[in-house]
């Protein structure tokens, strides 16, 4: 269920996550997204369907700067429209060949889903740097619930985790899920940033299981 | 959901080599069915509250359906030739739609991506213009004059070869793919791909051969299919929507999937909707 108070962008990976030349998939609330990144680095996300025979084409390839389904190898550029057909080498595709596409912007290290019709940017966290994405299989609330910290926003956490300061930018996913994009401090060391990751999935437990102490 | 005119063909259920007097359960269109064999070596088919139905042994397997066939089943004369290895390769489930999984088979542009330096390979991608006919007589899909490179024909060849296909649909969930046989020329080796409806998003795949090959192990044979038909499922099971759409406008064919075209066209007519999606859905 797409909630009225989310945010108008939305947190949808990090960028290490998505090197250049790979594709990865994203749920949002319209439907399933593959989200890629052309070896020039370019960001497009398109729905994730292949209108040939619907394959997913978050499971296809990237090749120079576009998107190839895995199933026969149709390929699409940065704005859905379908390049090449290997079945038929000679043929330029109709125009109507076209997958649906989404707005994105990158910034700080994180990917973030943009609306067309809204011109924020995204929010800026200085001090911090993305540390690591988890899944969750609760919602936002409980997870807010368990961290025990307070809300910087829709969508945006702040806590402590292993004795850090810690942001966490929370997507609501699939069946009341949720997708956590954890955020450390850029002075951490590393074995500061092992022991937030740790502390994560000790959070991510006592969210599932219901214990209500923050994990901190 | 009723199951429409589908109830009334005949499905595969089992290998018939591997049923025995303990019997085994399975599921035919959503409905719990148990096989067995009798004392005096007949196989039984039941459903749980002990209806029997009709049984045909044919092709290597136990055949059965919920409704009353009004047809023998299908014959494939080729395999019944002399000399040929018939081979079992058993079963692989598969989290899509039974039409689906038959739709794939028929499917020849995919092998460079899908099965990449063994049916196919880039920049070998096209598909040349073939035939497809509905046979009104026999009341099959054929597409017949396919032609397609392929990398590794045979483990013994040592380069690509064009290889000839021919394919063919006698049922709504099985399919015979009639292809160049290199031990042989002139002869067809054929690869059958036999599906069971367990449900309309679920089902099991009984790949089935009869082939001219008296060199490669058995082992190897089943292997060799069972590695593609992985592949395939890989596939198969990443499909939006699950079930195949009939009407046109949600995917878009074109020359390559001439074939997948007139089998939907000929499962349309005949009503046989089991694991498809209609619009009014
Ligand atoms: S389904 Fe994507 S190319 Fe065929
Ligand atoms: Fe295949």
């Amino acid at each position: 269920m797409p909630s009225t108070d989310a945010a108008p962008l939305t947190p949808l990976a990090l960028s290490e996550d998505l090197p250049p030349a790979t594709v990865m998939p994203i749920w949002t609330p319209e439907g399933p997204m593959a989200l890629w990144r052309s070896v020039g680095g370019t960001l497009s996300l398109a729905a994730d369907r292949c209108p040939h025979r619907g394959m997913r084409l978050s499971h296809g390839f990237v090749r120079g700067e576009a998107l190839s389904c895995i199933y026969h190898g149709w390929s699409y550029d940065q704005g859905g429209r379908c390049l090449r057909i290997p079945a038929h080498p000679d043929l330029e595709p109709p125009a109507s060949i076209r997958v649906a596409t989404g707005s994105v912007l990158e910034a700080g290290g994180v990917i973030w889903r943009a609306r067309a019709d809204d011109p924020s940017l995204p929010p800026d966290f200085p001090g911090f740097v993305p540390l690591r994405s988890l899944s969750f299989a609760v919602s936002r609330d409980v997870i807010s619930r368990t961290l025990g910290g307070e809300s910087a926003g829709p969508g945006i956490l702040k806590g402590t985790l292993a004795g850090s300061a810690v942001i966490l930018l929370c997507a609501e996913q699939a069946e009341g899920t949720s997708l956590i994009h954890l955020l450390a401090p850029a002075d951490a060391t590393l074995d500061q940033r092992i022991a937030v990751s740790r502390a994560a999935e000790t959070l991510r437990r006592a969210a599932e299981t219901g214990t209500t102490e923050a994990a901190a | 959901m009723t199951i429409g005119a589908m109830r009334d063909e005949w499905y595969p259920v089992g290998l018939r080599s591997k049923v025995d007097a303990n019997g085994q359960q399975t599921l035919l269109m959503g409905e719990p069915i148990r096989l067995h064999e009798s004392e005096g070596g007949e196989i039984v088919v039941e459903t749980a509250d002990g209806r029997r139905l009709p049984v045909v042994i044919g092709h290597g397997h136990v055949w059965t359906s919920l409704g009353q066939p009004d047809k023998p089943l299908f014959a494939i004369p080729e395999a019944d030739q002399p000399g040929r290895r018939l081979v079992e390769v058993g079963v692989v489930r598969v989290r899509c739609s039974p039409l689906r999984a038959v739709e794939n088979f028929l499917d020849i542009a995919h092998f460079p991506f899908v099965h990449t330096d063994i049916l196919g390979a880039e920049p070998h991608t096209e598909v040349e213009r073939y035939e497809v006919e509905i046979r009104e007589h026999e009341d099959e899909v054929w597409a017949t004059k396919v032609k397609f490179y392929q990398p590794q024909a045979a483990k013994s060849a040592a380069g690509g070869i064009t290889t000839d296909y021919m394919y063919r649909v006698p049922a709504p969930t099985c399919s015979v793919l009639y292809k160049t046989c290199p031990a042989r020329p002139g002869e067809w080796d054929v690869i059958t791909l036999f599906v069971q409806p367990l449900t309309e998003e679920l089902c099991d795949v009984w790949p089935w051969m009869a082939l001219y090959d008296d060199v490669t192990p058995m082992t190897d044979l089943i292997h060799f299919q069972q590695m593609i038909f992985l592949q395939d499922r890989s596939i198969l099971e990443n499909q939006i929507p699950r079930r195949l759409p009939l009407d046109p406008g949600m995917e878009i064919p074109t020359r390559a999937d001439l074939t997948s075209v007139a089998y939907r066209r000929w499962l349309k007519r005949h009503n046989y909707t089991y694991g498809a999606q209609l619009v009014a859905q």
